[in-house]
């Protein structure tokens, strides 16, 4: 485990609208080698693959909130691919909290993201819904 | 035919090794993936892998009967329908395969262990990218 790679932040201290330091990625050949065949093998290939991008939103959550929460569950995701990117390449990544509710007594946290490349262009961009570990609803006694 | 290419559904096999690296490549050390303690605790009672690893194999499959790399504007919504422990087989397969009066094509496709559906997703590709 790394240090930092969890934080305490409760649902009521995280508010609508929060954006997250942009996060810088060199995604080198070697990090995507590794996402682009089963885990555990390494596959070259010259264009970012599909699964870099849930990578980057994980990596970018922890770092916009200074860690994951411990107990966070994800429940939903989008992606969008926008455009295919040659490999190396440098990414950033922005975060956004967009939504937060609480259904059937599950504080919910939608975040948004955004992933340019080097020039600025949009490569890719997509959601994560999370339940959060702790908020009002877990508070109240349920 | 709906992709470039047919779909062939690709297998991961979850162990803790698969968990950990993905954990390192993610930066993610939930202690709900890498902390048997703490996630026995849980209301897993057990480690769990991360969500995304288990989209892992859904990806795969979708970018090979895409002619390996997606097509600009591909929409993947996804739902986690339930955990995947260590030692489990995450099975990607498509459930239904259609194109719309707009040429877009939608996908309906899962991961499953064994008759488990753990996570499901509707693909959408853009028209003219996926005749």
């Amino acid at each position: 485990m790394i240090d930092g790679a969890l934080t305490n932040l409760a649902y009521d201290d995280l508010p609508l609208g929060t954006v997250g330091a942009p996060l810088s990625v060199k995604v080198d050949s070697d990090l995507a080698a590794q996402l682009a065949g089963p885990l555990g093998t390494r596959r070259p290939v010259e264009r970012l693959p599909a699964g870099v991008l849930p990578v980057l939103f994980l990596r970018a959550v922890r770092s916009s909130l200074g860690g994951i929460p411990a107990g966070a569950i994800l429940a939903k995701q989008t992606l969008r691919y926008v455009r295919a990117v040659p490999l190396p390449t440098v990414v950033t990544v922005t975060t956004e909290v967009e939504e937060k509710v609480v259904r059937r007594g599950r504080p919910f946290v939608r975040f948004r993201f955004a992933v340019r490349g080097p020039d600025g262009d949009l490569i890719g961009s997509g959601s994560k819904t999370m339940v959060w570990p702790s908020g009002p609803a877990i508070e109240e006694g349920r | 035919m709906t992709t470039p290419h047919p779909w062939v559904a690709v297998e991961q096999t979850v162990r803790q090794a698969e968990i950990d690296r993905y954990a390192a490549l993610s930066e993610d050390f939930n202690p709900l993936h890498v902390d048997p303690q703490a996630a026995a605790a849980s209301e897993f009672g057990g480690i769990v892998a991360h969500g995304p690893l288990a989209l892992h194999p859904l990806l795969l499959a979708l970018e090979r009967a895409c002619g390996g790399t997606l097509p600009s504007g591909t929409e993947v919504e996804i739902t986690y329908r339930g955990p995947t422990r260590p030692d489990d087989v995450v099975r990607a397969e498509l459930d239904a395969a259609w194109d719309e009066p707009d040429g877009t094509t939608v996908l309906e496709v899962s991961c499953r262990v064994e008759e488990q559906t753990v996570v499901s997703a509707r693909v959408v590709v853009p028209a003219g990218a996926a005749t």
